[in-house]
């Protein structure tokens, strides 16, 4: 029976299954609202459904000289990688499945694995446009983990746990968005450049290197890269709003919490413009990274 | 290929098929990481062969077919083209007629600059700035289609004279129609001069100085940004240009931030215009007769399109078709600034610098020059030459 209820936590809910229809409704209302606030119509309910259904009947097409093994294999490593996060974060408001000291490391780091699996995937064709959207993605990477990775942290360190349980316990009664407002913005900007959002698409900018690493991908890669894209969106939010925003305890919460942050990221990239991979880079280790380092001084000061 | 201690160039291609550019043109840039280090362009893809074609076709024809060299400034080439006929036949269109070809000139760059302004802005990835020039680019679209009846080749124009006139009403409603795009002009100009985010991808960059503007010959907008006073609408007016005199807007920075602001401001004076206009209409004849048959002779029309001076050669035997007709577009003027700009700036930099110079292939496609591989002198084909060339290039595919 234990078995049984973990599978079905696993494939059902709230893994598998669940994490990938919420995560393509969340990536419906980014494209929607993102749409209206931009005039356009935007698609249907169904479009993210319809689309990764299609892409997943297509053939995928393996180009020459590729090693077919990475090729086929990183879209999957990266997708397990996003559902496997999702099993220690309060996905839905309900406490995570599985927890033991410590996994906060292990989700960031699994979470993580999309633009690792990306870069590699672009570095393994011999497309231009892939080779130089890997280059990107990979700086991107160097450029918002770490900070993304403090302003986590930054909770764990008040909370003095580094399980995200304890922490998501700790921050119901701690609104942490007051007492940390840079950790925060950091944060919710650091989600940004992971899922490589406008205005930190430029691993993706199409007017100058096509679809950037996974120009070459087609099918059923490419219909995982988005489902992971799809489903790191919830988690990620889930964490931003666990941590910061008074935990969550239902799924309401979970609901009007991981609503409200989609909109600020829908707000905030249909305002600003692209910017170059190396504004990235400097936006990152001159603002980013000294915002989160002047938070921590906040914090340890604050608790001797 | 690669022997120790030598490395190959890693060149970018951008195009013939490519999401930045919405026509076909072919563009290599070698880069060193992120830096673009040599660049190169490779035109002909849209040739479509209308010089030929209107040798072929008789004066009144010709008109319809030279309105279709482009998409976008249409008018101005029919313009052209009527200016330079009329003059070989020494016949002047009425006060109205030259009044009202200004006016629809106008609107047509009111409708190309909104249009430049949103695929710039779609270029740097500012999506929103695409998306709402766009919308109200509809307003003049609106305008000119109550006009004229058309949305894209407005046919305003005819050999001596205009087709469409202007009624009280319809006035109206274009002086309403420019009053609301004058206030999203206002809110645009702010945005391109005063985000932060934006002018980090347009200030300073792909600089052009006044000296080199003059040496590589750039014009209309392009050469304006970079303090250049070049305009044919006031060094040489033609049509109502001279009851209608414009004021040149120049900038002195010649990057991209200039490149919209000078845009965004002639949009002001071409509001100005239009709303003179349709105050001091002359009233009059809109048209007046011309002969079937153009005298023998020559002729050279310069008129300013949106995106600089455009230029017509029109040679007639004295039959009811030209000898010849050509036509150079300001892209082919600009192009030769994109090549020397892009080399030494940031790959992400090089579809705005590109973008800048609103480039336009098909009214730019009309020679062909041969490059046979493996050697670098090029050489001029006949029509017979080519024609047979183009056979040959065909079977030996079949095989």
């Amino acid at each position: 029976m234990n078995a049984f209820l973990a599978l079905v936590n696993l494939m059902i809910f709230p893994g598998g299954l669940f994490l990938l229809a919420g995560g393509l409704a969340y990536e419906w209302g980014d494209r929607k609202l993102l749409a209206v606030l931009q005039n356009r119509a935007g698609p249907r309910w169904f479009q993210p459904f319809a689309d990764t259904l299609k892409l997943l009947i297509k053939e995928e097409i393996i180009p020459d000289k590729v090693n077919a093994v990475l090729f086929t294999g990183l879209p999957i490593v990266a997708l397990a990688g996003g559902l496997t996060a999702a099993l220690y974060v309060p996905v839905a408001g309900l406490a995570p499945i599985f927890s033991f000291p410590g996994d906060l490391i292990v989700t960031l780091y699994l979470l993580s694995l999309l633009s690792l699996c990306i870069g590699l995937a672009g570095a393994n064709t011999l497309d231009r446009f892939s080779l130089i959207g890997a280059t990107r993605t990979l700086t991107q990477v160097f450029a918002y983990e770490a900070p993304f990775l403090l302003a986590m942290l930054g909770p764990a360190l008040v909370a003095k746990s580094w399980q995200i349980s304890d922490i998501a316990t700790y921050a119901h009664s701690h609104w942490l968005i007051v007492i940390q407002p840079l950790g925060f913005i950091v944060a919710l900007i650091g989600l940004m450049g992971k899922l490589e959002m406008p205005p930190f698409d430029a691993p993706e900018a199409h007017t100058e290197i096509a679809a950037g690493a996974l120009t070459e991908y087609s099918g059923r890669g490419l219909a995982l890269f988005h489902l992971t894209r799809a489903v790191e969106l919830v988690v990620g939010l889930s964490l931003v709003a666990a941590f910061y925003l008074g935990g969550l305890a239902n799924p309401l919460e979970f609901l009007l919490k991981t609503l409200a942050l989609l909109f600020v990221l829908i707000g905030l990239q249909s305002l600003l413009t692209r910017l170059r991979i190396d504004q990235t880079v400097g936006l990152w280790w001159r603002y980013g990274t000294l915002l989160v380092l002047i938070q921590w001084l906040v914090i340890i000061l604050v608790m001797r | 290929m690669n022997t120790p201690g030598t490395f190959e160039r890693f060149v970018i291609p951008i195009g013939p098929q490519h999401p930045a550019l919405k026509e076909p043109g072919n563009f290599q840039f070698t880069v060193d990481g992120e830096i673009v280090t040599e660049a190169f362009v490779r035109l002909g893809y849209a040739h479509r062969g209308i010089e030929k074609a209107a040798e072929a076709r008789n004066w009144t024809q010709d008109l319809y077919l030279l309105e279709r060299v482009c998409g976008i400034c249409s008018h101005v080439h029919a313009l052209a083209y009527c200016l330079a006929v009329e003059q070989l036949a020494h016949v002047e269109a009425p006060p109205r007629a030259q009044a009202i070809r200004v006016l629809v000139a106008e609107l047509e760059r009111v409708h190309s600059h909104l249009l430049w302004m949103g695929v710039s802005g779609h270029e740097a990835g500012f999506d929103t700035l695409f998306m709402y020039s766009w919308r109200d680019r509809e307003k003049v679209m609106d305008i000119l289609e109550g006009l004229t009846g058309n949305r894209v080749n407005y046919s305003a124009n005819m050999l001596g004279g205009v087709k469409c006139d202007v009624d009280a009403a319809q006035a109206d409603a274009i002086r309403t129609g420019i009053d609301f795009l004058e206030e999203r002009t206002r809110h645009y100009l702010d945005v391109v001069s005063k985000d932060t985010m934006f002018l980090e991808r347009t200030r300073g960059i792909g600089i052009m100085t006044r000296a080199q503007a003059e040496v590589m010959g750039a014009i209309g907008p392009t050469a304006r940004a970079s303090n250049v006073s070049r305009d044919v609408r006031a060094e040489a007016p033609y049509a109502a240009y001279k009851d209608y005199p414009v004021e040149v807007v120049l900038d002195e920075r010649g990057d991209l931030e200039a490149r919209f602001v000078v845009r965004l401001k002639e949009l002001f004076e071409s509001y100005r215009l239009i709303r003179k206009i349709l105050d001091t209409l002359p009233a009059g004849e809109l048209s007046v007769r011309m002969p079937r048959r153009i005298p023998a002779g020559e002729a050279v029309q310069r008129v300013e399109a949106p995106r600089g001076e455009l230029f017509y050669f029109i040679k007639s035997g004295g039959g009811d078709k030209p000898e010849r007709v050509h036509v150079r577009t300001p892209t082919v003027c600009n192009l030769t600034s994109v090549v020397r700009l892009a080399v030494g700036s940031q790959l992400a930099d090089v579809p705005m610098i590109l973008a800048g110079i609103d480039p336009c292939f098909s009214c730019n496609d009309r020679s062909v020059e041969i490059i046979p591989q493996g050697g670098d002198a090029s050489q001029m084909m006949t029509w017979e030459q080519l024609r047979q060339h183009g056979i040959d290039f065909y079977k030996g595919l079949n095989k």
